[in-house]
């Protein structure tokens, strides 16, 4: 019943920029003591450069299992059962059967995640939080070599996010639309190709949601960033350039739904 | 990605360690242990070394012994000795037991050494030992000034019984002739007073007399004929010969600072103790051939009542010469070798009259001091363990503190992993930590070991003065709160220095020991799930 969906790749229309991410069989299965939870049966989704993507679905169908699978965070399930193989193709680069340490590379300088619940470290300043994925990238000796630069780079990203006053403050020491900014900052910092964002405005009220919406838009219309981005509002998943919904552990097109 | 070291790792560790309690504890744990260990160590090695030092000061580097019967050619030998540039000096001794008599027919087993005063002087601390002396400062912990060799009326009298002690001599009160006389173990007549500063007093005493009155007594160096010594002389098959007795003066006495020697030793002037011993220069009968060349015989000194067949002249001889090296700080296991070759170079010039260099006894100092030496290093290896293993608490807390910092730091360990760092980029963050942990901990550990230790006489008498203080005001009485009491410890002041190297050693530890107890949340932390992570409530 999974393999039906897998051979028929949906590819609606071939993007302009080209093809960023190609996710094909993703299953995902849980293991709660001796039950399987299977949460993805087979989802194929294709992403193509500076685009702006929704996945729309009901809260426990996944949403944030598929992300972490396509962020390096997890790995999908092993091919079993005559199953086809699982595939997630990063600008061609097969990021299923690669190293661990390829996929901590990956995590660190082509993707930036931004969480429905900011994660910001809560001994760190707001500077040092944005620069974290930065150090993390380039070791000690790197930098220190470039930590001016680093540094007013973060410092111009939260200045653009209306933060350039709050930069030495603690991250509870801020609103949570705040802290989002801070995280989106974070998210930029090292360049990631793709921007990953789950449901980054479900823990904040209508109006605060609305305007971290618009640094996205404005994100993307600056820099044409490729973004996926995790929500269950349809509203919300409005202001992207496509919907994708899942349910059930699998993409369905708004036809099929 | 992940680089290990990074600048995240760095300031993290600054972070955690500046807005948490926790481990400003473990810190604290850490400069504790760190603090007893070394100030245990501290203590307790000073004060085997004061005990070794002390042990050491009445013997030598190095003693060549044949007991009892002793050897001849002696001067000889320490001629030879003195020759090699490696000897400082050498000196006879005769080293025996007997029995002495004190006042009122107490009588005590006592350990008598028969030594050269001049020649026993250059090759042990032994002036510096002789407490009856004049003396310019107090002692230590003789605040008040109480000690009677300072007073200048004594010091003509003191003088003399110094230079009386060294050449262990007396004036005889009647014939104005100098007698042959003995030096005691301070703890051996009974007749000091041992002081709250650690010092002596002669005891003054009330004795009743024959006629039904009392006599003011004062014991202080009884003299001529009131002391008596008793000697076994033995002969070269072992056989106790008559008992000598002597009667003798006291000269003066000597403190070298180990109980047992200075409760059971006397020192004698080695020529009296040789007659006594018959091992004095002696006529000797020889019959026939069979004697010929054996200085192991028996023997009759000259007024032995055998008609002699032949008499010869038998030589002096001691049980022992004592050995300084002219390099103090030099190897005493090679210099024991060196004095074993002169020695064997001497018993082949006398072969047959001396015992052969394979058998003769030659020991170091530390060898003859081996059982107190190794008893005391033993006490010490024991509190050191003891202290080391409470300071297994140090690495538990840090563990333990690590280990609850862990589960509460899981969300910062799930992002540091969203943002790309390795597993072990993340295990450093907490052994970094442990680390930082360790090097604050035993370095203010060590900082706090030495103001003690280098401070701790003061301390000990700041204590000391309390109570004193809070006894007169509270109980009507001075509460003695002293811990290393001058009156009973032979040492008058607590050994008060840190070496560099143990400093090293505990310093090391302390530091092993959090990262021993970091090493396991470390590998807990390097092992989380990420997406678990940041999953984590
Ligand atoms: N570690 C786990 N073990 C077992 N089941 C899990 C685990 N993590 C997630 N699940 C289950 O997988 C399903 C999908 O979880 P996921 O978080 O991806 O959903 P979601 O779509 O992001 O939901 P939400 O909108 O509430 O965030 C849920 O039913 C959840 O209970
Ligand atoms: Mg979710």
């Amino acid at each position: 019943m999974t393999t039906a969906t897998a051979t028929t790749p949906a590819r609606a229309d071939p993007t302009p920029g080209g093809l960023l991410l190609r996710v094909a069989n993703l299953h995902k299965t849980y293991r709660l003591g001796r039950v399987d939870v299977p949460v993805l049966h087979g989802v194929d989704l294709t992403l193509g450069r500076g685009e702006w993507v929704a996945i729309l679905g009901a809260s426990g169908s996944g949403k944030s299992t598929l992300l972490h699978l396509i962020g390096g965070l997890d790995r999908p399930d092993r091919a079993r059962n005559g199953r086809a193989r699982a595939q997630i193709e990063f600008r061609g680069r097969d990021m299923v059967n690669c190293s661990q340490a390829e996929l901590n590379g990956f995590r660190c300088a082509d993707v930036g995640f931004v969480f429905q619940f900011y994660h910001l470290l809560p001994e760190l300043s707001v500077t040092d939080n944005v620069l974290l994925g930065t150090m993390i990238k380039h070791g000690r000796w790197g930098f220190m070599g470039q930590r001016a630069d680093l540094r007013a780079r973060a410092h111009k990203l939260l200045d653009a996010f209306g933060l350039g006053h709050r930069l030495r403050h603690r991250p509870a020491e801020l609103s949570g639309g705040e802290r989002q900014r801070v995280a989106i900052a974070r998210a930029l910092m090292n360049d990631p190709s793709l921007l990953l964002a789950d449901e980054p405005t479900g823990n904040l009220d209508r109006k605060t949601g609305a305007a971290i919406l618009e640094v996205l838009a404005g994100i993307r219309a600056e820099r044409g960033q490729t973004m996926l981005m995790v929500t269950h509002d349809p509203e919300i998943a409005a202001r992207a350039d496509r919907v994708v919904h899942l349910v059930d552990g699998r993409v369905v097109r708004p036809s099929d739904g | 990605m992940g680089t290990v070291p990074a600048v995240y790792h760095a300031l993290l560790t600054r972070r955690y360690l500046t807005s948490k309690v926790m481990p400003l504890l473990a810190s604290l744990a850490v400069v504790l242990c760190t603090a007893m260990v070394l100030i245990t160590w501290s203590v307790m090695g000073g004060f085997l070394n004061n005990l070794t030092q002390a042990g050491r000061s009445l013997i030598g580097d190095v003693r060549i012994a044949w007991p009892n019967v002793g050897f001849a050619h002696y001067d000889e030998l320490i001629g030879m000795l003195e020759a090699d540039p490696s000897v400082e000096a050498a000196a006879p001794i005769i080293e025996t037991f007997g029995m002495l008599t004190l006042l009122e027919n107490r009588t005590e087993g006592v350990l008598i050494r028969g030594i050269d005063g001049g020649s026993f002087s250059r090759v042990t601390d032994y002036p510096g030992t002789l407490w009856w002396r004049p003396l310019d400062e107090p002692m230590p912990k003789d605040g008040g000034g109480d000690d009677l060799r300072l007073a200048d009326e004594n010091r003509l009298l003191l003088q003399r019984i110094y230079e009386d002690g060294l050449r262990l001599r007396e004036l005889d009160p009647v014939t104005g002739r100098p007698e042959s006389a003995i030096v005691l173990g301070v703890e051996v007549g009974g007749w000091n007073v041992r002081t709250d500063w650690g010092g002596y007093y002669p005891r003054v005493q009330h004795l009743a007399t024959p006629e039904g009155g009392s006599e003011l007594m004062n014991k202080f160096m009884p003299g001529s004929g009131e002391l008596s010594l008793l000697v076994v002389p033995i002969d070269s098959q072992g056989r106790p010969l008559e008992p000598q007795t002597a009667k003798l003066p006291v000269a003066n006495e000597f403190e070298s600072g180990l109980y047992d020697i200075d409760r059971q030793t006397v020192l004698m002037d080695l020529p009296a103790l040789q007659k006594m011993l018959r091992m004095h220069a002696a006529k000797r009968v020889v019959r026939g051939q069979e004697g010929a060349g054996s200085a192991f015989e028996g023997f009759f000194d000259g007024e032995g009542e055998v008609a002699p067949a032949q008499t010869v002249e038998d030589p002096a001889r001691v049980t022992s010469v004592i050995v300084r090296m002219a390099d103090p700080d030099g190897d005493l296991l090679a210099f024991r070798d060196r004095c074993h070759e002169i020695y064997a170079e001497f018993a082949v010039a006398h072969a047959g009259e001396v015992p052969s260099g394979s058998v003769i006894g030659i020991e170091t100092w530390e060898d003859a001091n081996r059982m107190m030496i190794e008893a005391v290093k033993k006490e010490t290896g024991l509190v050191l363990m003891i202290f080391t293993f409470i300071s297994f608490t140090a690495v538990f807390l840090v563990f333990a503190i690590f280990w609850a910092m862990i589960s509460e730091k899981t969300k910062d360990i799930g992002i540091l992993r969203a943002l790309g760092a390795s597993r072990l980029g993340v295990a450093w963050v907490w052994l970094r930590y442990g680390l930082a942990i360790g090097v604050v901990g035993s370095v203010l550990g060590g900082v706090l070991a030495w103001a003690i230790v280098t401070n701790i006489n003061e301390i000990h008498e700041g204590i000391y003065t309390t109570g004193k203080w809070l006894g007169t005001h509270l109980a009507g009485r001075e509460w003695n709160w002293y811990i290393w009491d001058p009156k009973v410890y032979v040492f008058k002041e607590i050994p008060h220095k840190i070496e560099p190297w143990k400093a090293a050693i505990v310093l090391v530890g302390g530091l092993v020991s959090c990262l021993v107890g970091a090493l396991w949340p470390a590998a807990r932390a390097a092992r989380m799930h990420p997406v678990k992570a940041l999953r984590f409530e």
